[in-house]
């Protein structure tokens, strides 16, 4: 129904000495949860503001169901964006608020107040319609901002950092309320975030943005397992990286050869970067595995609740590690370890 | 603080305030007293004669409403004075406030080069005085045709309100956030009624401000106003002039309570917009 | 960008039109004539002999330096007092007591008042049958008119002065009001704490915090007063006069000639205000630059 294809969109300022969006290709699917994720200024509230119509490429373009957005005015786009702020017009009350969209469509008194009312319910405020946006709590503002952006059945809803201006406790609340939402209603939803952790718990995918150029579009876990390059994987908290070369099949590696499952294995340079999740190395004082197993030191221990952290060093290369607490060996620091990184969560990445 | 000299402060605040508002009182007693003779303090006998003489009361007998049109109808001095300074500060005021509207918009929005330059430029008419310019413009506007008409004065009213109205105005905007327009905007309102229903009532208190401000200060104008009108257009502020002039003060006093009624409703309504920080006040001063 | 510099010329374009062409064509069309460039009498030459004879020559060069003298004056001694009037006043009306509301209105009264209003005010309260007289004779202070000092069209200019004080106190109190307000009292009950007495808390806390608003207000309440003409019309007299007025009497004198040492004289007081003006951003970006 509303599916939204970004082609080869550019956008440059003239204050800044780089294109803010440079050669972004995206094809998102109706109905798909989708995370714009990047540290701020990366250009991705940009992209956003293309799709609103706000802000006009300098070239490429945004397609929405096999029609171009670009020359139809931002009002009539069906595209509904939820700015940082709310920006809830301070004096309007929440009833007026919620309406608006409705009201610029000229839709009859009646049904607009119907439909507010089942807008309040869905976002469950549902007796706070006559009350001015100042008497509202921020997690209510947000809320009433979300209803004021569904109620026209907009073909794709935009969210800009939408919890970053919330209390920890009213995040996960937010978080819950949206993607429940999300799926109830079946819009397509693009959100804007810094905080890798927001998009992963939320999105169904997360385009990746640095500086302007689009690193990676593709789910959460394979940004944890197959990350693209080192750059995603640091912004994902890998921390291993070890230097390879391929080697018939294998990868040579200063640390020893390394046996590699991985399906792009045909795609890899010749010069490579192998990245492990500190949670997918396995550890043993005896060596009890038959295959990528490899003699470190104990270089410390940390204990952080339910996982402790060690980090080990294998021929000069600082390696780290997070084992469940529950049920360890005793491993203390100047020990003399195995470490084990199973071939099949072993990911290899062009630099 | 002891209590001696706290009785002594608010006794010397009591005194300042009788102090600063004498003149007013003058002018109430000598607008409704027609032989305020030295040394009466008070008035022997209350009257409207000035009032009767400037023709805006009809003489006694003929206090009926019908007397009171009639008499007004005659379009008396007064009445016609009248009637120019509130048609000319009407229209300067909306005239100023529709050209200020873009520029402060963007002198408050944006950031660009010779931004300060043009700041500059605009409030220069604020520090030099008037006098230096409106001799020479007079002489243009002679030339220009401008000259001794209602048109020329409503021209030249704009070179003094025009810089407070656009810095008023600027301030209004470096306050505002224009993504409240871009949040309209995306819901489905047209630029017209994002501009009626977002921005204008975002706008609206400073813009009632600097409205007022401007009508005051075309309303108190007497130098543009008697070079440039070259006595062809009659207003309040000439009208008070001239009777100061020739020294009657029961009329000049009942001319003056006419022409300060407004400044004094202004400050009445505005008074908790009008603070130090806000571009209208350092205005005040050049009323 | 392109757009959004079109915007922005486009929004400009009218005001500035608007002050390019009234008031600085206004000032360069009065420089020209102040230069003898007179097309209108069939005069095209360009000379400073304006400027000479008003400043210079024996006809006109002592009505000018004492006019210039006066101007000075009557500007320095209304800024300061208005301004010494209005910073005791907020100092003593920014505590709570009964009316205050009231005298708050009262000191602000004169702020939206036209100066032209305020000058008959003086007239009517000051003059020798004005209210103050009244009230000396029937106290017993004075018996005739001509017993209470001249104080209204007076050679000092003290009526002049009056006038500017009433009107540009409240100014400056609204000024000061706002900076006092915002300020809180914390600063003072902490150099109390630290053992200031009343004067060393005004002179070292207050005065140093609403200094910078005091100056900036003062140099617009000087540069008005300077150049303003209906106060000095109405309460001064014809010698010493004060530089606008002599400068428009000038101007409306049916000699054509005496038009261009009108204009001279306007120049020179816009001369003088700006030089004031550069000064006080010089004095400001060089503390800007210290600090």
């Amino acid at each position: 129904m509303s599916k939204l294809t970004i082609k080869n969109l550019i956008k440059s300022f003239p204050s800044m000495d780089r294109p803010a969006v440079n050669n972004v290709n995206l094809d998102i699917e109706s109905g798909e949860l989708v995370a714009f994720l990047g540290p701020s200024g990366c250009g991705k509230t940009t992209i956003l503001k293309m799709i609103t119509g706000l802000f006009q490429p300098d070239s490429g373009d945004i397609i929405l169901d096999e029609q171009s957005l670009l020359k139809i005015p931002t009002e009539k786009r069906g595209v509904v964006m939820v700015f940082q702020n709310y920006l809830l017009f301070p004096y309007m009350n929440v009833n007026e608020n919620v309406g608006f969209a409705l009201k610029m469509k000229g839709v009859d008194k009646n049904i607009i107040d119907q439909k507010v009312k089942e807008m309040l319910e869905l976002v469950k405020l549902p007796d706070i319609g006559l009350r001015k946006p100042k008497q509202l709590s921020g997690g209510q503002q947000q809320r009433v901002a979300l209803a004021r952006a569904l109620i026209s059945n907009p073909r794709i809803l935009l969210l800009d950092e939408p919890l970053s201006n919330l209390d920890a406790h009213l995040r996960d609340e937010m978080r819950d309320l949206i993607v429940t939402i999300q799926q109830k209603l079946k819009v397509t939803t693009i959100f804007v975030t810094h905080d890798q952790e927001e998009a992963v718990l939320l999105a169904d995918k997360i385009a990746l943005i640095f500086d302007g150029e689009l690193q990676n579009f593709t789910s959460p876990k394979n940004y944890y397992e197959k990350p693209k390059n080192i750059k995603a994987a640091k912004f994902f908290g890998g921390v291993n990286f070890i230097n390879a070369k391929k080697d018939n099949h294998n990868l040579s590696t200063n640390i020893g050869t390394v046996h590699y499952k991985g399906e792009n294995y045909t795609d890899l340079n010749e010069d490579n970067i192998i990245t492990i999740r500190p949670e997918n190395i396995k550890l043993s004082k005896n060596n009890d595995f038959n295959d990528n197993s490899f003699k470190g030191l104990i270089k410390s221990v940390i204990f952080s609740g339910t996982h402790t952290r060690y980090k080990i060093i294998v021929n000069d290369l600082e390696l780290e590690c997070s084992l469940q607490s529950v049920g360890l060996q005793d491993i203390k620091t100047d020990d003399t370890i195995y470490v084990h990184l199973p071939s099949n969560k072993i990911w290899a990445m062009n630099e | 603080m002891n209590n001696n000299l706290k009785k002594i402060n608010i006794y010397a605040i009591y005194l300042g305030a009788i102090i600063l508002i004498l003149p007013l009182i003058a002018f109430f007693i000598n607008a409704f007293s027609f032989r305020w003779f030295y040394p009466q303090v008070i008035p022997k006998e209350l009257s409207l004669q000035a009032w009767v003489r400037l023709k805006l009361i009809p003489k006694s007998g003929q206090r009926t409403f019908e007397g009171f049109i009639e008499l007004w109808a005659s379009n008396p001095a007064v009445i016609k004075a009248l009637l120019n300074s509130l048609s000319i500060g009407f229209l300067v005021t909306i005239v100023s406030i529709i050209i200020a509207l873009p520029a402060a918009r963007v002198l408050g929005l944006l950031n660009f080069r010779f931004k300060k330059l043009i700041i500059f430029i605009m409030v220069s008419p604020t520090i030099l005085p008037p006098i230096a310019f409106v001799l020479g413009l007079n002489i243009n506007f002679i030339s220009w045709g401008f000259s001794g008409n209602y048109f020329g004065v409503c021209l030249v009213h704009l070179v003094p309100i025009m810089p407070y109205v656009v810095l008023t105005m600027t301030g209004i905007f470096a306050n505002y956030n224009p993504d409240f327009e871009h949040q309209a905007r995306t819901l489905g309102a047209n630029k017209t009624r994002t501009f009626l229903l977002i921005t204008l009532p975002a706008i609206a208190p400073g813009m009632v401000v600097a409205a007022l401000f401007a009508f005051l200060v075309s309303w108190s104008q007497y130098l543009l106003t008697f070079l440039i009108g070259a006595g062809k257009v009659m207003t309040l502020p000439l009208l008070v002039f001239s009777t100061a002039s020739s020294g009657n003060p029961a009329l000049t006093a009942a001319i003056s309570i006419i022409f300060i009624f407004p400044a004094i409703l202004i400050l009445f309504f505005t008074s908790k917009f009008v603070s130090g920080e806000s571009g209208a006040t350092s205005g005040f001063g050049k009323i | 960008m392109g757009g959004e510099r079109l915007k922005i010329i486009l929004s400009l374009t009218p005001p500035l039109l608007i002050i390019f062409t009234l008031f600085f064509g206004g000032i360069f069309y009065g420089f020209l004539q102040s230069l003898g460039y007179q097309p209108a009498i069939g005069k095209y030459e360009i000379n400073f002999s304006a400027y000479y004879n008003v400043m210079f020559s024996e006809r006109y060069a002592k009505l000018f330096w004492t006019g210039l003298g006066l101007n000075l004056w009557v500007s320095f001694a209304s800024t300061f007092l208005a301004a010494v009037f209005a910073l005791f006043g907020a100092l003593a009306i920014r505590k709570t007591f009964f009316a205050k509301t009231i005298c708050n209105f009262i000191y602000s009264l004169n702020l939206p008042m036209p100066h032209l209003v305020v000058a008959v005010g003086i007239i009517f309260v000051f003059s020798q049958s004005g209210l103050l007289a009244r009230f000396a004779s029937q106290i017993g202070l004075i018996g005739s008119p001509g017993d209470f000092p001249v104080l209204v069209k007076d050679k000092y200019g003290l009526g002049i002065i009056l006038a500017y004080i009433w009107k540009e106190a409240a100014f400056f109190f609204i000024i000061l009001m706002s900076v006092l307000q915002s300020l809180g009292e914390n600063f003072e009950e902490l150099a109390q704490s630290l053992g200031a007495n009343r004067w060393q808390r005004f002179r070292y806390v207050i005065l140093p915090l609403v200094m910078p608003n005091l100056f900036s207000a003062s140099i617009i309440v000087f540069a008005f007063s300077f150049g303003a003409y209906e106060v000095p019309a109405l309460l001064g007299v014809i010698y010493p006069q004060m530089l606008p007025v002599m400068a428009f009497e000038f101007f409306l004198n049916p000699d054509l000639n005496a038009r261009s040492e009108g204009m001279a004289l306007s120049i020179i007081i816009a001369i003088i205000v700006m030089i004031l003006v550069v000064f006080y951003f010089w004095l400001t970006q060089a503390k800007i630059r210290k600090d």
